[in-house]
């Protein structure tokens, strides 16, 4: 076990990452968020108007659209759509604007790995710029098992297409909880709590980098 | 979702400000807003910024047969997105009369003014060539949408590398980035649309029209226009009258504008090669402005992973063993299929009651269980009352089931009751489902 | 609870942020025990017997125990009581619907204006700007508008806007502006005169002697968001001197 966790401690880091927030001028929020080459932009309108197909009573419709950097979307972006949704719903206070729409769009720029957990960050950054209701913070952490057994947080894609397993967790910031996962390749049980911790770890890093770029963000109305 | 509708007071007041040669933003008539050409990590793919308004560029290729017709070129296709990014009135997936108009327009400017060459594209005369793909995405709207569209679509192709690809006989072998340098498109001219309002009748006209200026205007012109001064194509919309020197006076100012952007273009693509030869990062990740307070970098950072293995393996070790579950389905009687063990069926049949005792809800717990790790046995079995309260079973086949009750007319006492259970439990169920 | 929500105020704080009730607030033997209430403004919210933080910001404070959370953000979401500058979008039978930037479309009923009877209806016509305040802002109900108060008069209320621009800045700058000493304000009513109405869904609308000024000002406020009090007052100073 010695053995393996030196060897960890040499795979386990995080490329680095930038985020910008409130770039565009025409959502309601925004920010483009970079995990060393992925990145992604991500607007939101809303509360606003709803269509009444979509309304529902006591809660706002939350939409999530994701477009690929080519071409149309396809079933890959739809599962991708269903994983930010479901993490999104799970942290905001939606009951609090009901009979609005919220939406979502979330633009690829460029995947270079770890692409779902760079939309998550993204998306958690442009909703609490847009200042909607959120009972916490969430953030994206992908995992890659390699073919030796060593975990990759945060892997490139080359690293992605010799991983043999790949995860992803969403985890909020309150209790460091996963809120989503999304894995892909097989794996063992040991592995998968160990991903999970990883992650743990990472997400305090991001929630971190969060808290520094919102108090950076209002340094100047202090 | 609506676009906030435009006020009288903003109509009125733009109007007069423009009597007076006066622009919101403080440009003379003109002016171009300030264009910014970023390029990304890929070979091909663009950034435009034109004041507020943002584009993206991406070029892509791939191998197809060609057309019929034209068997030794290859194809160019042209994708404008008006993604709901760029504005609230734009829709997903709803093809509006926008996107056909600007569409069109970029496959004017681009395609049908044979600025590529696309006889290089053909691979094997007939068989295989290349289609290029160029997907425009709007990410932000404020007006002239055309410009930045075509100066983003022109430097992604220009940008854009192919890969290299050889033939030995039938076999046509594609080489990747690494095998063999990447071959640029051979482009022989660079068009770029130039747009023009114009106001109360064509009195007034202005150069890059921003968003609001775009709603009160009366009519539009679009010049595609290269640096040899050559017009690629040339647009009027909105159904204004327009004179012939006015239409002379705005091919001149195009004429300046597009050499102007073209210089800024071949300025962008130089940079960006510079930088690539260097070898330095380069890319959309380099060009987020850090002197902004909104933006924040964060270096690249190893993580402490001292016990991440041991609380690992803790909490893998506090996890019971999931019980053994029944491999083979339970059929209690004809008719009736089940899958898993779990609460007693109540569709019909009372003898039977309380066979078998294992329960279902173990096995489903289990995965949840693995997660928590931390679930007290205590906890377990408040779960497992609940869910018999409850009546948590999803079954297959309903329907069948249902006929299970019909079968039985001889207890009318009882008969009834069940039905209405069962048909309680067939909406808990499908609730569920 | 409220000491440590006093330690904080001013920080920068995030959704999920929580206050717990901590024991360990002294109470006094002598002194009759007030149970200490807190008036939780807008971004706080009550979950149990924590205090949680939802929207990012800075928390702010005001006495007696008042807090909220001042966040920059665009989208406005209608309270009962603000004044909102809307966009009158449809004119149908008794009531005007009203556009002010939120989730629907208010009504305004074309009887709540000074002076207006069955008979004597006021002239709106579509496109219009109005000055009006909610009554009705519930988020389960349509809400409603007026343009006088509960006395019947104007108050400054209703229709206006020939002449001058209208212009859009972030829901902080708005409540930066209407603060009231508010330093920004000041600072532009040395700049030049002008006239300027301020609705609380992030809506301006300033009309001064010329299109030119009226040009700068619009500018100089959208600027006005992401500067410190210096800069700020740097830049109205170039300007003053006749930069622009």
């Amino acid at each position: 076990m010695a053995v393996m966790e030196a060897r960890c401690s040499s795979s386990v880091m995080l490329r680095e990452f930038a985020c910008e927030q409130n770039f565009l001028s025409q959502p309601d929020g925004s920010a483009s968020f970079v995990h060393g080459d992925t990145s992604v932009y991500a607007g939101v309108y809303g509360p606003a108007e709803v269509k009444v197909s979509k309304e529902i009573y006591d809660r706002a419709t939350l939409e999530v659209l994701i477009q690929p950097k080519v071409g149309l979307p396809g079933v890959r972006e739809r599962s991708q759509e269903q994983c930010v949704r479901e993490t999104c719903e799970a942290s905001l206070l939606l009951s609090l604007h009901p009979r609005s729409s919220l939406t979502l769009i979330l633009q690829v720029l460029h995947d270079d790995g770890s692409l779902l957990s760079c939309l998550l960050n993204a998306a958690c950054m442009s909703l609490m710029d847009a200042g909607l209701p959120m009972s916490c913070l969430f953030c994206g952490v992908t995992c890659a098992i390699d073919a030796d057994g060593q975990i990759i947080t945060d892997p490139t894609a080359a690293q992605e297409k010799e991983s043999r397993a790949l995860m992803t967790f969403a985890i909020d910031s309150k209790k460091h909880n996963v809120l989503m996962t999304s894995t892909k390749g097989s794996f063992s049980v040991n592995e998968l709590q160990q991903c999970i911790a990883v992650s743990q770890k990472a997400s305090e890093k991001l929630f971190q980098f969060y808290r520094d770029s919102v108090r950076r963000r209002y340094s100047k109305t202090l | 979702m609506k676009d906030t509708p435009l006020s009288n007071c903003e109509r009125d007041f733009l109007l007069k400000a423009i009597q007076e040669k006066k622009r919101l933003d403080g440009r003379q008539t003109y002016d171009y807003r300030k264009i910014k050409i970023t390029f990304g990590t890929d070979y091909g793919s663009c950034f435009v910024d034109l004041g507020k308004t943002r584009v993206m560029g991406q070029v892509s290729c791939e191998l197809v047969a060609p057309k019929e017709n034209r068997p030794n070129e290859g194809i160019m296709f042209f994708n404008i997105e008006l993604s709901p990014m760029a504005s609230p009135a734009f829709e997903q997936g709803r093809q509006s009369e926008l996107s056909v108009k600007l569409n069109r327009q970029l496959e004017r400017c681009l395609r049908n003014s044979k600025c590529i060459d696309t006889e290089s594209l053909c691979v094997v005369s007939g068989e295989k060539v290349w289609k290029i793909r160029v997907d425009v995405h709007l990410l932000n709207h404020d007006g002239n949408l055309m410009d930045a569209a075509s100066i983003a679509a022109i430097s992604a192709l220009c940008h854009f590398r192919r890969p290299d690809v050889s033939i030995q006989g039938d076999e046509v072998t594609v080489y990747s980035q690494e095998e063999r340098d990447p071959i640029p498109l051979s482009i022989y001219h660079m068009p770029i649309s130039v747009s023009f309002s114009f106001f109360q009748q064509g009195t007034y006209l202005l150069v890059d029209p921003c968003e609001r200026e775009e709603r009160v205007m009366d009519g539009l012109l679009m010049i595609a226009m290269n640096k040899h001064r050559e017009i690629c194509s040339i647009q009027s919309s909105g159904g204004i009258m327009l004179l012939k020197d006015q239409v002379m006076r705005c091919s001149k100012i195009a004429s300046v504008k597009v050499s102007e952007i073209t210089e800024l273009i071949g300025k962008a693509l130089e940079n960006d090669k510079k930088a690539r030869k260097a070898g330095g990062r380069c890319g959309f990740a380099e060009s987020i402005p850090l002197e902004r307070i909104t933006a924040l970098k964060m270096d690249e950072t190893p993580m402490e992973m001292m016990d991440v293995t041991e609380r690992a393996n803790d909490i893998v070790q506090k996890a019971e063993v999931p019980p053994q579950m029944v491999q083979s389905p339970v059929v209690p009687v004809p008719g009736v299929g089940q899958v898993g063990q779990g609460l007693q069926n109540t569709w019909g049949l009372e003898e039977e009651e309380d066979e078998e005792e294992e329960d279902e809800n173990e096995g489903s717990d289990n995965s949840a269980e693995e997660q928590e790790g931390r679930v007290s046995p205590m906890e377990e079995e408040k779960y497992e009352k609940e869910e018999r309260d409850g009546g948590d079973v999803v079954e297959i086949s309903d329907s069948e089931e249902e006929e299970v009750v019909i079968l039985h007319p001889e207890k009318p006492d009882k008969a009834p009751k069940n039905t209405e259970s069962s048909l309680h439990q067939k909406a808990s169920n499908k609730k569920r489902q | 609870m409220l000491s440590t929500l006093k330690r904080r105020v001013g920080e920068v704080l995030l959704p999920g942020d929580e206050f717990s009730y901590d024991g360990d607030d002294t109470i006094s033997l002598t002194e009759p025990v007030r149970p200490e209430k807190v008036l939780c403004g807008p971004g706080l919210r009550r979950s149990g017997d924590r205090l949680l933080v939802c929207k990012s910001g800075v928390l702010r404070h005001k006495q007696p125990n008042v807090f909220w959370m001042d966040c920059q953000q665009k989208r406005y979401v209608h309270a009962k009581g603000e004044t909102v500058i809307g966009i009158v979008t449809v004119k149908s039978g008794d009531v005007f619907k009203v556009d002010f930037g939120g989730s629907e479309q208010a009504s305004l009923s074309y009887l709540a204006f000074e002076g207006a009877t069955k008979r004597n209806r006021p002239n709106v016509q579509v496109g219009d700007l109005v000055f009006a305040q909610f009554i009705v802002a519930n988020k389960d109900m349509e809400p409603e508008l007026a343009c006088i108060g509960s006395s019947g008069r104007a108050n400054g209320m209703g229709v206006f806007g020939g002449g001058g621009l209208l212009f859009r800045v972030s829901l902080g700058l708005v409540r930066r502006l209407l603060s009231p000493h508010s330093e920004v304000r000041s600072d532009l009513e040395q700049l030049f005169p002008c006239e300027l109405v301020i609705g609380m869904n992030g809506r301006l609308w300033v009309r001064s002697s010329s299109v030119h000024q009226t040009l700068v000002i619009a500018n100089l406020l959208q600027s006005c968001e992401s500067m410190t009090p210096l800069q700020r007052r740097e830049l109205f100073t170039r300007v003053q001197q006749g930069a622009l």
